[in-house]
């Protein structure tokens, strides 16, 4: 009670919330246009007419929106948990007690850093075709490696993999979320008899909840709206056999390469409401494990 | 006195600073389209890579040195992210004045009345299927920047190798490929296997469709194509697959792949099927050896199955503000034989026959190859290829799916081609 | 002490993994351009130095001058996004005023629309503005805090910080806006590392937004430039493409390495006063 005291209403928030404001206008338009245009029939070249909710109604006869809707869940119900559980646990070993830190954190980042420019796609290829780098290798045990990229059962897996292995985003946020843990609470711990388990489980899990928080929310809004790789990998077509048509990936499709912007930005706003519903519930349910300090 | 290492670094930052301060004068002016008093900007986009932008610029330095008052602004970059650009522009209301046009968006553009009709453009030197390719009803919206056609490569070297005999190709059928390439792999103790192609390709299906009588696309804009002609398309790679000439499932990978990073470069395929104007860049990146032959089945079949294509077409756009200039820089790009000296065949064979036949001696050999292949074919009566109607890229989509699961048998060929109907149809209808 | 080595060892493999790319791209860039698909192997079997210099003057304009277009853009960018976003995310974790979860709910629901389905109404009003064709659709959103992602990571951060922080301050007279400036910024320094990081790395390896709005090649950036270099339908010269793409990366693990030891610079390390 002592602290809401000092909490009263403060008019400054404003002021600081002055350029995010002005920000709202270039946002908020574009924002309204793609929600009209989602009740319209538009294909980009004339102008757009309003079809009511014709679109909502072919999606959910539209087969491969659905073939696209799993592919994206499955993606994210995997990679996320993975991916991040990897970044936690190499941001734990790469704080402190070991030399040469700098050097390791810079190299388990490059993956991140890549990016997908045209010479990471040429990799990729080299890496992961049939008889590519790793078939070789897989060889050399006695194992006829799949093939990784164009076979449609395959195809899903070696993305996954691939998101798995960019674990350096959330290393970062996770690395700098541990040290803004105060030593003073894992002296504390240890005083107490606790150790390293111990302390993880009951220093830094707790006060890294935020972080954690942060990067849960983040990695499932952003996996739900995976592009690039599924347009890189499978060059912009969602294949083999639509294994890697995620939702955004076959929203461009409609949108622009079968001038259906109509039908794209209502399937925009279908993601949009998941989206938001989703985030909604993690949030709520932040309330049982996530600690703030205020 | 500074040594030596100081004094280096010091200039390099000094000229690293000096980079960053005159970029902070460029963009941050006005908007850059302004054009001094009386002059006319064209803007004008394509996709390539800085070998095809300096042969263009050449073209260009023509062009506007004998137009004084006409400055010709381009934009390229490879063909991936070409479409997503252009149709954000056009959506916009900014779409450039000439462009470079994807065969299967024509239409899209077109029938929306977003392109300038060419009507007032002279064509005469064009041969009838160079003129027609993006004829729309009478209507023409495009011309081929370039012709080519696709063609069968096979490697010499390879079949030296391994001691198989390269079938007649003009007068080849696919029996012969399938046994050509059954003797290959065999020979190569399956190191090698004899020919691979992707099914799902449009331009290899076309050929093989008009050879049984039909067309894919028919005049009226309707689907041609009947599934017993898509199943026996799917069969013939199933046989092939099961005898061996053909890789097993999964094995191509060819989605926007280049002659360089091919199977036949790799020496992993013994003959592919190529768009010809490639052929050079193939040739270099495979040592050197190839055959260019004519598709299989071209005597056998109901009528020929062959065709002049073009691997993008020249459009103005409707709403472009100087039309007369841009259709001044059209003509010069097709009919003077200047332009085609200078971009040689970066594009495909120059459309206008003369032209094509004044720079064929300056070019060189593999391009000649190339040249001659496709001069041979336009002497010849080929069906006429039509339009893609709208929709055509849904039933691109639809057949790069389908054409998989066949090939990994989670469909038969005859599922695969029922469902491929089913799908074009509803594509069309929409 | 074996633990340690064990630790390092494992280390040490896990990197292998991570460089490869990279040293696979060097590799290659070190080839032949006609050997770089024929000759995959990592030690090239013939070199080729001039890829270097002729990459760097292959395109219309020099390289230097596309790393330097990409060096403004990124290091305005930086700024921008550091000032607005740590004003907004301030504003959002420790003052109470009315509207603030709405507008933060607002906030956060930026990020969930689909980029394609803005491309079109972010172009016109680009082009309504003038500003086609200039830096200002690159920049001038990053200076009106329109990343949300950054916000919002900002805000998990100063919420971790005590409050008892800014209650000292209050009662040492202190307004929000000397607290902010006094004791949060210089507190929450790796979440401003994180996002200059962060920044660095996707505006200097953002494509699509420059290959729209940027016409003239002398504005071009690093990935619109790299983007010159090969086709499928050309005899592109790859091992130039590589050796650009190399060049390319340097600025961004350099910025990396230099930043992160801002990364590691929180409470523990500066300790509570």
């Amino acid at each position: 009670m002592s602290v809401a005291r000092y909490r009263r209403q403060d008019k400054s928030g404003y002021i600081f919330l002055l350029p995010w404001f002005i920000g709202m206008l270039f946002t908020i338009i574009p924002f309204f246009a793609s929600l009209y245009l989602a009740f319209t029939d538009y294909n980009l070249l004339n102008p757009p007419e309003w079809v009511g909710l014709d679109n909502v109604r072919e999606m959910l006869a539209d087969d491969r929106l659905m073939q696209s809707l799993k592919v994206t869940v499955i993606y994210t119900v995997v990679s996320v948990p993975l991916s991040l559980a990897a970044a936690l646990g190499v941001a734990m070993l790469l704080q402190h007690g070991i030399r040469g830190l700098p050097v390791y954190r810079a190299v388990f980042y490059l993956p991140s850093l890549l990016g997908s420019s045209v010479a990471v796609v040429i990799l990729w290829r080299y890496l992961f075709g049939v008889d590519g780098v790793i078939n070789k290798g897989l060889a050399l045990v006695g194992i006829t490696g799949p093939a990784w990229t164009t076979d449609p059962s395959h195809a899903l897996t070696t993305l996954i993999i691939l998101h798995i292995w960019t674990f350096g985003s959330p290393m970062v946020i996770f690395l700098a979320g541990l040290r803004q843990i105060p030593a003073a609470y894992y002296e504390a711990a240890s005083v107490d008899g606790a150790g390293p388990w111990r302390r993880f489980i009951s220093v830094t899990l707790p006060l890294l909840s935020p972080i954690i928080f942060f990067n849960l929310v983040q990695a499932l809004i952003a996996s739900l709206q995976t592009f690039t790789q599924g347009f890189v990998m499978s060059g912009g077509t969602g294949g083999p056999a639509d294994s890697t048509l995620f939702y955004n990936l076959y929203l461009y499709l409609r949108g622009f390469t079968q001038f259906d912007m109509g039908y794209a930005s209502a399937m925009a706003w279908v993601l949009f409401v998941l989206i938001a519903m989703l985030t909604a519930v993690n949030f709520l349910a932040a309330r049982y494990w996530v600690f703030y300090d205020d | 006195m500074m040594d030596r290492r100081a004094a280096l670094r010091a200039a390099g930052l000094a000229a690293a600073g000096l980079g960053v301060l005159s970029a902070c004068g460029r963009g941050f002016g006005g908007g850059g389209d302004d054009a001094p008093d009386g002059e006319v900007v064209l803007n004008m986009v394509w996709w390539g890579d800085n070998t095809r932008a300096q042969r263009t610029a050449a073209a260009l330095e023509i062009f506007q040195n004998r137009n004084p008052g006409i400055t010709v602004r381009t934009e390229y970059q490879d063909s991936a992210p070409y479409k997503d650009k252009l149709a954000t522009r056009f959506a916009a209301g900014d779409p450039p004045d000439l462009m470079a046009m994807r065969m299967d968006s024509l239409r899209e553009y077109a029938d929306r009345g977003a392109l300038l009709e060419l009507n007032g453009l002279n064509l005469d030197g064009l041969g009838e299927s160079a003129r027609t390719l993006a004829t729309v009803g009478d209507k023409t919206y495009g011309v081929p920047s370039g012709l080519n056609a696709i063609g069968f490569v096979v490697n010499r070297t390879l079949t030296d190798r391994f001691g198989v005999k390269i079938p007649d190709g003009d007068a080849w059928s696919w029996d012969d490929l399938g046994t050509f390439a059954r003797e290959v792999t065999e020979a190569a103790g399956r190191k090698v296997y004899g020919t691979g192609f992707d099914l799902f390709t449009l331009a290899n299906l076309f050929v093989w469709t008009r050879q049984r009588g039909e067309d894919f696309f028919t005049a009226q804009g309707t689907l041609g194509i009947t599934a017993g002609t898509v199943q026996a398309w799917f069969a013939l790679a199933q046989t092939m697959r099961d005898q061996g000439g053909m890789p097993p499932a999964g094995f191509m990978d060819e989605a926007g792949a280049s002659a360089a990073q091919s199977y036949i470069a790799s020496g992993k395929l013994a003959s592919q099927i190529i768009p010809t104007n490639n052929f050079l860049s193939y040739n270099a990146a495979s040592g050197g050896n190839l055959a260019l032959l004519r598709m299989p089945g071209e005597t056998q079949g109901v009528r020929r199955g062959q065709s002049i294509d073009t691997p993008a077409l020249w459009s103005i756009a409707a709403q472009s503000k100087h039309p007369q200039e841009a259709l001044r820089l059209l003509d010069f790009l097709v009919n003077d034989p200047e332009a085609s000296k200078a971009t040689g065949t970066t594009r495909g064979v120059p459309p206008n026959q003369q032209v094509a036949a004044s720079i064929k001696a300056g070019l060189e050999k593999d391009d000649q190859v190339a040249t001659d292949y496709l001069i041979g074919l336009q002497g010849e009566t080929l069906p006429r290829s039509f339009v893609y109607p709208p929709g055509g890229s849904a039933i691109a989509s639809a057949l790069e799916t389908i054409a998989t699961e066949v090939e990994f048998t989670r469909q038969t060929a005859a599922e695969g081609a029922a469902a491929f109907i089913t799908e074009a149809q509803k594509a069309l209808q929409k | 002490m074996t633990t340690n080595r064990i630790r390092h060892i494992g280390l040490c493999l896990a990197g292998a993994l991570m460089m490869y790319p990279l040293l696979w791209m060097l590799s290659s860039s070190l080839k032949p351009g006609a050997t770089v698909f024929t000759q995959p192997g990592l030690w090239p079997a013939s070199w080729d130095l001039t890829n270097y210099p002729d990459g760097w003057t292959a395109l219309e304009h020099p390289f230097s001058l596309y790393l330097a277009n990409s060096f403004v853009i990124v290091i305005l960018s930086i700024i921008g996004n550091l000032v607005s976003c740590s004003l907004a995310a301030y504003g959002f974790a420790r003052l109470r005023f009315t509207g603030r979860r709405l507008f933060f709910a607002l906030m956060l629901g930026t990020m969930m629309l689909p980029g394609h389905v803005l491309l079109v109404p972010q172009y016109v009003v680009f082009a309504k503005l003038g500003w086609l064709n200039t830096y200002y659709p690159l920049l001038v959103p990053n200076f009106l805090a329109t990343n949300a992602f950054y916000i919002f990571l900002m805000v998990q951060f100063m919420r971790a910080l005590p409050t008892e922080l800014d209650d000292a301050a209050r009662i040492d007279g202190c307004g929000p806006f000397r607290t902010f400036w006094k004791i949060i910024m210089p507190l929450s320094l790796p979440a401003f590392a994180t996002t200059a990081i962060f920044t660095f790395i996707s505006v200097w390896n953002e494509f699509f937004g420059p290959l729209l709005y940027l016409t003239d090649s002398e504005l071009y950036t690093v990935p619109l430039a790299l983007r010159q270099f090969m086709d499928s339908e050309g005899q592109s010269q790859w091992g130039q493409m590589f050796a650009m793409s190399f060049v390319s990366l340097a600025p961004v693990i350099g910025f990396f390495i230099a930043g992160q030891k801002y990364l590691v610079k929180g409470i523990a390390t500066t300790g509570l006063k």
